[in-house]
């Protein structure tokens, strides 16, 4: 054994290659005669296109090209909806929507010619509010109708439970939309070659799923198409498959039969979307006094916006993952997702978890005081044990739950904060918590999740890994690295991963649910372990000896029996080429978990391994201003084992402000569905300075399941935020607030509102 | 529009060229001097993915012309350090997990750089607020704030 390398807070192995300023991002790609192009997008929420006039921006110098709806494949491409083109035809449905694109020599030159595109629209009544979806009269968005799913869920029997419950509360909850945030906006360099072949760069979260889709938008064999990962600068689900533009990047690229660079702007970023989806949730529950959950009644309006993308998927699971935390078994859900004339809203870090998170941990906050009983109970009281089988058929195989309850009570100073007196200055203090769980993995997309690493082992005894499962700055490639290199026992600096190609990458579905770790990182400790066993065979022929008295330490093979028996391993992988019959090592691994795609009543157990977390945050709320400010912050994560704990850190770091934002700064506005705030100076997210020092712990189940015990991390981490922090704004000043996001005008109303109703 | 020859010194090599006045000082870096380590992350001087030094001073090239920097000496994250020399806040930032997608790093290199030539042993919050220029979606900052601190104590031994 080498030493130790898993477990280890080491730097990424991107590192190096990021602070110097040489990691390639889409945007830097540079391919000799590359063009440029600008979309333009419809200005209306619902409109008919009447005509577009594109003779004069033709015909400006410089123009390659000018390209419409009438120009696109008729096939429509989508999740599961099929519902969209590479450019609008004939029809908008959300402000933002493309229009029409033009191919230039230079961006400027773009730009001007798309201010000569003349649009002649006629604008039609938009249904914005999913509120009035289904009544019978609102604008249709689709021909079918405006409900684009519908999820029904029945599990016991919920009015004997709520029948025999002690306490009952209901309340409605409303989450607001997201941006992703992520700093690069979306960059894509598309080229045909002189063979027919379509090579994409782009930012992406599976090179694979990117493929697929291209295909079928472009209507053309998958084969045709080689889609490369460039250096992905954040995708936060975003970068799945909802983005647009690297759609229309490629198919201009086949329109000009030449290289075609798309860079969006900020504002065409933000127009485009995809942000989170938007909820209002109605939750009724009924606990006995002793605080078991007895009845739990659900029902979730979503809005998807124009186009249903992954949005049914990011419903299912607001509608019943949280379910699965608590030993629950009378349940019942109805979940509609509904169109609106609004920009398409679908994955987004946590794929629809915050969304229930905050509604069932305030309402878990509201009746712990019902009960006169501390929240952190509460959830003890009803978590989830390792060993359960949860009401949707959930085979919980570890739960470091209790556990993160533990570490967050103790880290805030949970005992003695909520004991001290309630302020009455002008800035006053309060706790809050909430805990909530993930998937690591999640047999969704046909029946597989499975993942396949190459390794090749080179003469010089490095290794390279052939993967697509897609590193976009959480660390995917240091988690494969560190295994190879600790099984192989090798340095971690011989070990390169490269960036996932269709062309020679094996298939795989890339980072998203979670998957990453769990599957990928079992598939790279077969993979290692594989290799490993070929250069012992190797070793032990050309040694003389048995291959079970060998192991490789630190780059050299060596026996265990005889310590004058070894050699060093860039002579035993040369010697596995050099002799009569002999190869290069090159070995390949699957991994493919047990688990089962849910049934037509949404049961059965989905994903390997379960990963939990809790968050407990201090907040100061200025009476007078109605600012709130976090100024502590916890959050433990139960990820299994911690490959890499700098990275894990750092994902719940990352995840704890991005909550903050979400909860506190960030509010798209629109006008008409018209974005108002498409700029970083309106659209405010948190800065070094309005965030206090994040904390967080790690905890360690040690899943069965998973490679060396180890779950997913992240996503996990932005679920508890936004409920922990509403319900230390509760804590300080006594008021509720149940529609997100916790602005200074709803801290003034809400207390003003307490005010009257004392003074009544 | 018209020209303009202008004359500067970048990463310590002498760079001649000839500019539309209206080039931006990011565009005239990353597409004419293949610098592309200078990101694009919002082109309206919020988020700091842009920012070099100009004359030892931070600067978002975004909101500046090529034009202005006629005569004078920047810094881009290409000239910070390199394999085998990299500088202590490349070291630190890696070694604290400051960075995880690397696409505000430079621009957070530049500025943490610019913080310390000022104020060599700076607190916490006053890094958060020379930092609060720059924005970083991945790491919620911590990262950051830790290793910048970690280079002024190291070479301040405190
Ligand atoms: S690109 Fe210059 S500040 Fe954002
Ligand atoms: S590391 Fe991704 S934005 Fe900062």
């Amino acid at each position: 054994m080498t030493s130790a390398i898993v477990g280890e807070p080491l730097p990424q192995v991107s590192a190096q290659e990021k602070t110097l300023g040489r990691a390639i991002y889409s945007g830097d790609v540079k391919v000799a005669g590359m063009l440029h192009a600008k979309l333009l997008r419809s200005p209306y929420s619902h409109a008919v296109i009447r005509s577009i006039d594109t003779s004069a921006a033709e015909a400006l110098p410089g123009v390659k090209a000018v390209v419409t709806g009438a120009d696109v494949p008729e096939r429509a491409w989508g999740v599961a909806h099929k519902q969209q083109h590479v450019l609008a035809r004939g029809l908008v449905r959300f402000a933002g929507e493309e229009v029409a694109a033009v191919v230039a020599v230079s961006e400027a030159v773009a730009q001007e010619a798309l201010d000569l595109i003349v649009v002649e629209y006629e604008e039609a009544g938009a249904l914005l509010d999913p509120e009035g979806a289904l009544d019978g009269g609102a604008p249709k968005v689709h021909a079918e109708g405006n409900l684009a799913d519908e999820i029904n869920i029945s599990r016991g029997d919920v009015e004997a439970g709520f029948a025999g419950a002690d306490i009952v509360h209901e309340a409605t909850y409303r989450t607001h939309s997201q941006y992703p945030g992520y700093m690069e906006p979306m960059a894509t360099v598309a080229a045909t070659d002189g063979t027919g072949k379509l090579t994409v760069w782009t930012s992406t979260q599976s090179v694979f799923l990117a493929r697929q889709r291209l295909a079928e938008a472009l209507d053309r064999p998958v084969s045709t198409i080689r889609v490369i990962q460039a250096t992905v600068g954040g995708g936060f689900g975003a970068k799945i498959v909802e983005e647009r533009s690297s759609v229309i990047a490629a198919f201009l690229a086949t329109v000009v039969d030449r290289p075609v660079r798309v860079g969006l702007s900020r504002l065409d970023d933000i127009q485009s979307g995809c942000f989170s989806v938007p909820t209002r949730i109605h939750l009724k529950m009924g606990m006995m006094r002793d605080g078991r959950i007895v009845a739990k009644d659900v029902q979730v309006l979503a809005d998807c916006g124009a186009y249903a993308g992954l949005a049914p998927e990011v419903m299912l699971v607001t509608a019943m993952r949280s379910d699965n935390m608590q030993r629950i078994e009378n349940v019942r859900t109805k979940a509609q997702l509904v169109y609106t004339h609004t920009m398409p809203r679908g994955a987004f870090r946590g794929f629809g978890g915050t969304q229930m998170s905050f509604a069932l941990n305030s309402h878990m906050a509201v009746m712990a005081d019902m009960l006169g009983m501390d929240a952190i109970e509460l959830h003890r009281k009803n978590a989830i044990r390792t060993g359960d089988v949860s009401v949707h058929g959930w085979n919980i195989g570890s739960c470091g739950l209790p556990e993160c309850l533990d570490q967050v009570q103790a880290a805030i100073g949970w005992d003695e904060k909520r004991a001290r007196p309630k302020g009455t200055g002008v800035l006053r203090r309060g706790v809050g918590m909430a805990a909530v769980m993930h998937v690591s993995g999640n047999r969704t997309m046909g029946n597989w999740d499975g993942s396949t690493v190459v390794l090749k082992v080179n003469e010089d005894g490095r290794a390279v890994i052939l993967t697509a499962e897609s590193d976009m700055g959480q660390g995917a490639n240091t988690m494969l690295s560190q295994i190879c290199a600790q099984e192989l026992g090798i340095p971690l600096s011989h070990v390169t991963v490269q960036a996932p190609d269709t062309d020679s990458a094996p298939y795989c579905l890339g980072s998203i649910a979670s998957r990453v770790t769990v599957n990928a990182g079992h598939a790279m400790l077969k993979a290692a372990r594989q290799a490993q066993g070929q250069i012992l065979e190797a070793a032990a022929e050309k040694l003389g000896c048995d291959a079970d008295e060998l192991s490789i330490v630190d780059g050299v093979v060596q026996s265990n029996k005889n310590g004058n028996l070894f050699a060093p391993l860039p002579e035993i992988c040369r010697y596995h080429i050099f002799r009569r019959g002999g190869e290069g090592i090159l070995v390949r691994a699957t991994h493919d978990p047990q688990t089962v795609m849910m049934d037509k009543d949404h049961y059965g157990n989905i994903a390997p391994a379960y990963s939990f977390a809790a968050q407990a945050v201090e907040v100061e709320v200025d009476t007078e201003t109605g600012q709130v400010r976090v100024v502590d912050t916890y959050l433990s994560d139960d990820c299994g084992k911690a490959i890499n704990p700098l990275a894990v850190h750092g994902q719940s770091n990352g995840a704890a402000v991005q909550s903050i934002g979400w909860t506190l700064y960030e509010h798209l506005q629109f006008e008409d569905g018209r974005v108002m705030n498409g700029n970083l100076a309106d659209y405010t997210m948190p800065t070094a300075e309005s965030v206090p020092t994040i904390q967080s712990g790690i905890v360690e189940s040690n899943d069965p399941n998973g490679p060396l015990g180890a779950k997913g991390a992240s996503e996990t981490a932005i679920l508890p935020g936004a409920p922990a922090i509403a319900n230390a704004v509760f804590d300080a000043i006594g008021v509720r607030i149940t529609d997100l996001p916790i602005t200074p005008e709803k801290i003034l109303a809400g207390l003003a509102a307490k005010e009257e109703s004392q003074h009544a | 529009m018209s020209g303009k020859r202008i004359s500067l010194i970048v990463n310590g090599e002498s760079v001649k060229a000839e500019v539309l006045v209206n080039r931006l000082l990011s565009d005239f870096l990353r597409d004419d001097l293949a610098l592309t380590g200078t990101k694009r992350g919002c082109e309206t001087g919020v988020c700091g993915a842009c920012s070099v030094l100009v004359d030892g001073d931070v600067v978002k090239s975004c909101l500046s012309l090529a034009a202005q920097v006629d005569g004078k000496t920047l810094t881009t994250v290409e000239g910070l350090g390199r394999i085998g020399d990299l500088h202590p806040l490349q070291e630190s930032f890696m070694a604290h997990g400051g960075l995880q997608c690397g696409y505000c790093t430079p621009g957070f290199l530049l500025a943490a750089a610019d913080l310390l030539s000022r104020n060599p042993d700076p607190q916490d919050a006053e890094i958060r607020e020379a930092l609060s220029g720059n924005l970083c979606r991945c790491t919620g900052y911590q990262g950051i704030v830790d290793a910048v601190r970690n280079v002024a104590e190291s070479t301040h031994g405190n």
